[in-house]
């Protein structure tokens, strides 16, 4: 009788849980990039940036930071400590095989490739096989609070003609911003205009601005360059594949073998 | 204002770049002003992400032998720039230039190998000298 009890109580509270459970599930809003309408003739509108794209390492033009508070003093204590030791390595979590997130992934020494689908672009990196979704199907950008901060943060996209204007907030705080140097607040928010050189169609232009208030007290700019390569497609990089090198208690990389 | 950048920036931003380069961690554990190069047999290849690395047995003058570590960049890297698993196989007599750990360590950051083919494989920048003056 009483297992009796305790059976029912268990099954009625297991059914008010799936109710509750599917109730919030219809809460949440179905935006256009999951709808089912769907218009693939949209995609024709849009150029072409199929292949996969090489950073112009060392190319970077720009303006310079100007930082602010703890973040500036961080970036000068980095910048003596490399001055006074050229085998000093700032300590960062991609020398642990972690993915450094956003912005940092759309400027490895690797490739990106861009996968363009209705509603939603899905950016490949192929180092650590870093994934990132810029939504381009009209939602709004939530706020930060109602972003529970992770590596890639989140992003909406529009186009303003054939330049894809991206702004991303809701990354994880103290990921490399622009120069291993600096990192970022929660606070952070990074706009990204993507388009085609006018002139090279195999060459890709990433224009940054990062908005920061705990960071930097104006917004700073940096620009890359791609090359386009349709030959190649992105190979698989598993960084836990034969990661050798593990770091010390201050962060620097140990040879170890 | 947009396109100055000082030249304490620049600095710092060359600093940044050489472990962008390397991607998975800096170079800061090699001691780059130096290069030591070794004889000796293949006798381990591991063709990974995110270093291929391979391991050769040195004979000393005494006769004790040394296994060295020679570290590359990722597989990836090295898949476009034509270096493939095919051309190393263990048992190879093989000769080594490497920038060594500045810990000590047997082994170091791979610059030049000279294969068994008898052809040079060199990494990029400066190295690329050894691969022109002896690749005919």
């Amino acid at each position: 009788m009483q297992a009796n009890r305790f059976t029912i109580s268990a099954l009625t509270l297991a059914l008010a849980l799936g109710g509750a459970a599917l109730q919030a599930q219809d809460a949440r809003p179905v935006y256009p990039a999951s709808s089912d309408k769907v218009s693939y003739a949209e995609l024709d509108k849009l150029p072409d940036w199929r292949g996969i794209w090489q950073p112009n390492i060392g190319r970077i033009t720009g303006d310079e930071p100007m930082l602010i508070g703890e973040y500036k003093k961080h970036h000068d204590e980095e910048q003596a400590k490399l001055k006074a030791n050229s085998n000093y390595e700032v300590p960062e979590t991609l020398d642990n095989c972690e993915p450094d997130g956003m912005p940092s992934m759309m400027t490895m020494p690797y490739s990106l490739e861009f996968l363009v689908t209705p509603g939603k672009i899905v950016i490949n990196q192929e180092a650590l096989m870093m994934v990132r979704r810029i939504f381009t199907d009209g939602r709004p950008l939530p706020s930060q609070d109602e972003i529970d901060p992770n590596y890639f943060g989140y992003s909406v996209g529009r186009w303003e003609g054939d330049t894809l204007v991206v702004e991303t907030i809701g990354t994880k705080p103290g990921q490399r911003l622009g120069t291993p140097s600096i990192t970022n607040s929660d606070q952070l928010k990074i706009t990204e205009r993507i388009y085609l050189d006018a002139a090279n169609k195999d060459l890709l232009h990433l224009d940054f601005t990062y908005e920061d208030p705990n960071v930097l007290s104006q917004p700073w700019h940096q620009n890359h360059t791609f090359r386009r390569d349709r030959t190649w497609d992105i190979l698989e990089y598993v960084c836990a594949e034969n990661n050798r090198h593990p770091l010390d208690e201050n962060g620097q990389t140990q040879a170890d073998f | 204002m947009r396109t100055i950048i000082t030249r304490a920036f620049i600095v710092s931003l060359l600093a940044g770049l050489s472990h962008a380069v390397l991607a998975h961690h800096s170079f800061s554990m090699f001691d780059q002003t130096k290069k030591v190069t070794h004889s000796g047999v293949v006798s381990e290849v591991q063709w990974t992400n995110p270093h291929v690395w391979i391991f050769i047995d040195v004979k000393a003058d005494n006769g004790t032998v040394e296994k060295w570590g020679m570290e590359f960049t990722s597989k990836v890297h090295l898949a476009r720039r034509n270096f493939s698993q095919d051309q190393v196989k263990i048992g190879d007599n093989v000769e080594f230039t490497v920038s060594p750990y500045a810990n000590g360590k047997p082994g170091g950051r791979f610059y030049t190998i000279k294969l068994a083919s008898g052809q040079y494989y060199c990494d990029v920048g400066a190295a690329q000298k050894v691969c022109d003056d002896n690749n005919k």
